[in-house]
């Protein structure tokens, strides 16, 4: 079950990864044609806005953080706030880090073995191959404005953790706009990404330090 | 042979400990003495980072979120990953819990239970008899109450507006201590909660946000 709970975080930077690729490419709707065009990202930086609604919450809870990648496999998924915590991947090895007593110290909860085994479902996001993953069903919608991937779980891992995930990107900018986890009736997590930068030089160090 | 009755009656009573000494007021003091009250006033939602740190260094961080009624004594609560992961989700209603959901490591069969009534221990204000209302030697003043499992809290603050409850067992045994900074005149800003298990471990709560329930959008909730 561990390993479910770190691949609620694999998804949401997965997925992310993925959506990104259709920015330069969303003109051409289809999932073979993203799979051949995944080579070209080599690098990608944004903001992101996380909203967590719960039946618990009377309003949802607002998180921010910026999110980095460098292929073939580096990431770095930090959290500011309010919970300040980072995510790295980088030549093989993940390390997630807490804040705490004023700095940042590497989170002992003995999560990050896990965190391996679900690095292929992560790869297979990273090379655009949406309608390939086992673990999901994938289809594409043209919306009009909007254009709205859909991926719904067939693991039974996912059962009772997520229903479907939603990517919606913009038909006339072709930025990335949204990433829904949606878990049940009454619980979703929104990603909204900003400023996204693909394919800038980004320094080696984002995936080596922490602070 | 006849000596392992006395054996285990001795184990068994130096497990126990003594329980700190309460004065009694004198007659002058008794107008000034109220018990100590961090303790919600009104229905409210707070979330908090928490921090688990066992022998003295962080091993992880997590959401806490908790809804909570002083008067009904209902309560929900949930514990999620700052990814927005829900990792656990109980409710307690007319003394009976529900979980809908319980991941690794929060999947043992007494951490629901446990953790209610921490979170119970913080929030609300103690249930059973008050047996005694007065001063430690420090000076500080306390109360304490025995609980209808005989477990015994007392609940005590300083001069200075720093506030503790702490439970012991039916037999004196410290098993939480909860420690109130009441930074920013909110007794929830901070709050430090130590347990002595098996394996002690210490939780570190840094308040994010406090949500009104919809009824009662005036809360105090832990302010003064």
């Amino acid at each position: 079950m561990r390993h479910a709970k770190l691949s609620f975080l694999f998804i949401i930077g997965g997925l992310f990864l993925a959506a990104a690729l259709m920015i330069a490419h969303a003109a051409e709707d289809s999932f073979a044609r993203l799979r051949k065009n995944a080579a070209e990202i080599k690098t990608i930086r944004a903001a992101f806005i996380q909203t967590k609604s719960m039946k618990i919450l009377a309003k949802p809870l607002i998180s921010e953080g910026l999110f980095f990648f460098a292929a073939p496999d580096s990431f770095r998924w930090e959290y500011k706030k309010p919970l300040r915590s980072v995510v790295i991947n980088h030549r093989g090895e993940t390390k997630r880090y807490i804040f705490s007593s004023g700095k940042m110290v590497e989170d002992q909860s003995g999560g990050v073995q896990a965190m391996k085994i679900v690095l292929g479902e992560i790869t297979s996001w990273m090379s655009g191959k949406f309608d390939q993953n086992p673990s999901f069903q994938a289809a594409l919608k043209d919306k009009g404005e909007i254009k709205e991937i859909i991926m719904t779980p067939t693991a039974k891992n996912m059962e009772g953790m997520i229903e479907k995930i939603v990517i919606t990107l913009s038909s006339k900018d072709k930025a990335v706009r949204t990433v829904n986890i949606i878990e049940s009736a009454s619980a979703q997590t929104r990603i909204d990404f900003k400023n996204t930068l693909i394919n800038k030089p980004l320094p080696e160090s984002i995936f080596q330090d922490v602070e | 042979m006849k000596l392992a009755p006395l054996i285990i009656l001795f184990l068994f009573v130096a497990g126990c400990q003594t329980l700190p000494v309460i004065k009694e007021p004198l007659p002058s003091e008794k107008t000034s003495l109220a018990c100590p009250f961090p303790f919600l006033h009104k229905p409210a939602t707070l979330i908090h980072a928490i921090e688990a740190r066992m022998a003295g260094s962080a091993k992880s961080a997590v959401i806490g979120i908790t809804s909570a009624n002083p008067a009904t004594r209902e309560l929900s609560c949930a514990i999620m990953t700052a990814e927005g992961m829900v990792l656990f989700e109980a409710k307690e209603s007319a003394g009976t819990l529900y979980v809908s959901r319980a991941l690794p490591p929060f999947d043992a069969p007494a951490f629901a239970q446990n953790m209610i009534n921490d979170i119970k221990l913080i929030f609300f204000s103690p249930e059973g008899n008050l047996q005694k209302a007065g001063f430690l030697p420090t000076g500080d003043a306390v109360c304490r109450w025995r609980s209808q499992n005989a477990a015994i809290i007392d609940v005590r603050e300083d001069g200075n507006d720093k506030v503790e409850i702490l439970r012991y067992s039916s037999c004196g045994k410290l098993k939480r201590q909860i420690k109130f900074s009441n930074l920013a005149n909110n007794y929830y800003q901070n709050i430090e909660l130590h347990a002595r298990e098996l394996a002690n471990y210490s939780l570190l709560m840094n308040l994010i946000e406090v949500q009104s329930l919809p009824a009662t959008n005036k809360n105090r909730t832990g302010k003064k």
